[in-house]
């Protein structure tokens, strides 16, 4: 069983940035501060050379260079600084990600505009943003990094069950292969000790209906905005759109076409403007 | 040949034949190929959504957002090349949709029905069309000869025809 193999292949990947899974835990406290989160991240030095990178990039239109993690913290804000912890610390996992017939960084292309679009839906329905999920959309599609091989290697036949039986992507990858990327995901995540609403969010990425937990508001807009980005394109693989479409997320979230047709495009200018956190892979 | 890349909500016009432009990873967007064989040229749009009462502003500064201000755009684009609408050969990909898709999602359909309507008011054939489906679409075309190609996954790289 090929399944076997890949749930072996789990095990070699490494731990999960110990300062960017600290950053999580305090954010969780509605007190924290920003001078906690230099504080757990200025050991880290890979994310640290990272953030600076991001920091003086763009996509923030800073007018002067940044050189210390201080600096950043204060200039960024809380916000900001967060998302660049968490990129620079989940970035490292796509570094090799090959596969779906993508090119080297399309798929961590495709994890920051789902993680982008997750902020603009969040902002629009709840009217807050929400750093957990940030990081959560970054990851959903971690399990596609071992997938991939796999799933090069039987697309003829995963393909064929797409179009005879019009099965989702997803679906037909279980049959093939034994067991799917979001599944796959969800092992990686409770290898890293995630919290269960993070996990559960990353293996429901495609079939938010199927989860027991009906609070779980994040898995849905993971959901949507992966759909979002899907269908513009954006690291679009060999998998292409034959996911499941789920109406009821209309109706949970009371989106008009109108809604998410602006927040797609908003989507895109901030994607634009992410560049250089792109460029990171 | 030097590839010239059309990103999302964007397009390029050409008459140097040693061009290729192509646009990847079509999803619900649709790229139109456009090409008048008497002068060799030739244009590619890759547009993102149906309609620009959306957002004119946003349709102002980037026409090629939309299929009703990004069409009308890359044709008067060709003419300034020399191309004559009479002999335009027009070509369209992408406009994928989603499983089982609900009304919410049907951006990919909208895009293609937006685009048909466009032309048929204004009496334009579409000679070549693989649009609709679950597939990611690359969409290419050749300045020397016009010809225009789509690649896929599963079936590689044809010719539109």
């Amino acid at each position: 069983m090929i399944s076997d193999k890949i749930l072996k292949s789990i095990k070699n990947i490494p731990a999960f940035p110990a300062a960017a899974m600290k950053v999580m835990a305090l954010i969780d406290d509605p007190n924290y501060s920003i001078t906690d989160v230099a504080d757990v991240v200025k050991y880290d030095q890979a994310i640290t050379a990272n953030i600076l990178r991001i920091c003086n990039s763009a996509y923030f239109g800073l007018r002067h260079k940044i050189v210390t993690i201080n600096d950043a913290v204060m200039r960024l804000g809380q916000q900001n600084i967060v998302r660049a912890v968490q990129a620079a610390g989940v970035s490292t996992f796509y570094r090799k990600a090959k596969g779906y017939g993508l090119e080297a960084n399309k798929l961590w292309e495709h994890s920051v505009g789902v993680a982008l679009m997750t902020q603009i839906l969040s902002k629009r329905i709840f009217k807050r943003e929400d750093a957990r999920l940030y990081t959560t959309a970054l990851l959903h599609d971690i399990g596609k990094i071992i997938m991939g091989e796999f799933v090069d290697e039987s697309f003829p036949q995963i393909h064929d069950l797409v179009s005879r039986e019009g099965i989702s992507f997803l679906d037909a990858e279980e049959k093939i292969i034994g067991i799917n990327h979001a599944d796959l995901g969800g092992r990686i995540a409770s290898q890293w000790n995630f919290p269960k609403a993070m996990t559960d969010a990353i293996i429901y990425h495609h079939r938010p209906d199927l989860m027991q937990d009906e609070d779980n508001s994040g898995a849905w807009l993971v959901y949507l905005a992966d759909q979002a980005c899907i269908m513009m394109g954006i690291g679009l693989g060999s998998d292409g759109l034959a996911y499941k479409g789920l109406s009821e997320v209309i109706i949970k979230f009371k989106l008009r076409q109108k809604d998410f047709e602006e927040c797609i495009m908003l989507m895109l200018e901030d994607l634009d403007r992410a560049r250089e956190v792109i460029g990171m892979v | 040949m030097s590839e010239i890349i059309v990103g999302i909500s964007d397009f390029k016009v050409s008459n140097n034949i040693n061009d290729i432009l192509i646009t990847y990873a079509l999803g619900s967007c649709v790229g139109v190929t456009i090409y008048d064989p008497v002068v060799k040229v030739g244009g590619l749009l890759h547009f993102m959504l149906p309609e620009s009462s959306l957002d004119m502003r946003k349709a102002g500064e980037n026409p090629a957002m939309f299929a009703d201000t990004g069409i009308p755009f890359l044709f008067k684009t060709c003419y300034e090349l020399g191309a004559k609408k009479k002999r335009m050969i027009v070509k369209v990909a992408g406009g994928a949709s989603i499983l089982d898709d609900a009304n919410f999602f049907r951006i990919g359909q909208k895009n293609v029905t937006a685009m048909k309507k466009l032309f048929w008011k204004n009496n334009v054939l579409i000679e070549g069309e693989d649009t609709g489906s679950n597939c990611n679409r690359t969409f290419s075309i050749h300045i020397s000869t016009g010809q225009a190609f789509v690649r896929t996954a599963h079936n590689g790289t044809r010719e539109l025809v």
